[in-house]
């Protein structure tokens, strides 16, 4: 069987079934319940749901040594945070300058690298780009005595 | 240790034992630890109650509650004392088990198998006779049942329904330790018994085999 108690009433309806409801307010409810088949039966429901609910069983008490074991706890945590409160700044400084080292050795590798990779590719382009009439070839060396003169005689030629 | 025992030795009416609590969270925070232990087997129960009720049958449930006081020792110098220590505790419990179960990503538990019809109709005879079944191996059966239906609800139905219910919270409690309005819980609760009547209905007046899902509340 499906019911629906009317919303206005829900809140009420709790407080009569905890018998908590007083004055005009339990009144009023009275006279709903009187004419409202649906907040009887919310009603009647509700109750029954406390009866089904009383089966359970509260939480087992933790018992008395439970107090003791949460001390000890308490007290192992406190030590192991002031053991570690003595050298966290030590600890500290030291993971800052590492890791500023870390980061300094990256930036130089990095630089390093970058310049190797620079100056290769500068070479290359200078290789691709090289064009003989600007750099000519190294002129070879003179086989014989007439060659001797005649390449006197060239380097000399403009000069007259 | 001499403000200590005088603390513990207070009477335990319900007048004073506010501000004996008081007197204990603050002889805690300034470092005595025989104070600390004393709240801790003061909320042990309750917070054990706490989490193993949004936690359900999770075999970490005491680890989680000593992680809850390990976190209460760490900040309860911050603690103001403008709220009750208890409903700071809980609230505390509360966001611990909800950290514990979005770590583990943990999914409520499901039963493979549903209820046979013949268990169905042994808890309708439980609920029908109004008082618990007399022996404990019946009580063991009923509780089993119990926490297969429950298994069908919303996590969120199943945490008001236990937390009230079954480990004694207050709609007042309730209320400051989820953040919520009190009717607000209220109708939480309302429409949390009202699915769980329906669970229950489709098993007794239907075949278990291929039943569907609580039904969705309308909530405002």
């Amino acid at each position: 069987m499906n019911y629906a108690a009317c919303p206005q009433y829900e809140a009420a309806l709790e407080d009569q079934l905890q018998g908590t409801l007083r004055g005009a307010e339990a009144a009023s409810l009275a006279e709903h319940l009187e004419t409202c088949k649906g907040c009887r039966a919310a009603l009647e429901d509700a109750a029954l749901s406390a009866r089904l609910l009383a089966i359970a069983e509260p939480a087992p008490d933790p018992g008395a040594g439970f107090s003791r074991i949460v001390m000890a706890r308490i007290r192992q945590q406190v030590q192991s945070n002031e053991g570690k409160s003595i050298w966290r700044p030590v600890v500290s400084v030291a993971w800052r300058f590492a890791a500023t080292a870390a980061f300094a050795l990256v930036m130089l590798v990095s630089f390093d690298l970058g310049r190797q990779s620079q100056s290769r590719s500068d070479q290359s382009i200078v290789a691709e780009n090289r064009v003989p009439e600007i750099a000519p070839d190294r002129p070879s060396l003179p086989a014989n005595r007439d060659e001797v003169i005649l390449m006197m005689a060239d380097t000399s030629h403009g000069k007259q | 240790m001499a403000a200590t025992a005088s603390a513990l030795s207070l009477p335990v009416s319900r007048r004073e034992k506010g501000e004996e609590e008081r007197q204990l969270v603050q002889l805690a925070q300034s470092g005595e630890e025989a104070a600390f232990e004393e709240l801790i087997r003061r909320h042990q129960q309750r917070v054990f109650g706490l989490v193993s009720g949004i936690l359900r049958r999770r075999e970490d449930v005491e680890d989680v509650v000593q992680q809850v006081f390990l976190k209460v020792f760490v900040s309860l110098k911050r603690f103001d004392q403008r709220a009750a220590f208890s409903t700071w505790l809980y609230k505390i419990s509360v966001n611990e088990c909800w950290d514990y179960l979005r770590k583990k990503k943990v999914r409520p538990l499901v039963y493979e198998a549903d209820l046979s019809e013949e268990q169905v109709s042994r808890l309708d005879g439980v609920v029908s006779a109004d008082q618990p079944p007399a022996s404990s191996s019946d009580r063991a059966e009923a509780r089993d049942l119990l926490e297969r239906m429950m298994e069908k609800l919303p996590e969120q139905d199943r945490e008001l329904l236990v937390l009230k219910e079954v480990e004694g919270f207050s709609v007042q409690e309730l209320a400051e330790i989820l953040d919520l309005n009190v009717n607000t819980v209220k109708v939480r609760l309302f429409r949390a018994r009202a699915r769980l009547m329906d669970v229950y209905k489709r098993r007794l007046h239907s075949k278990p085999a291929g039943s569907a899902g609580p039904a969705e509340g309308k909530e405002g």
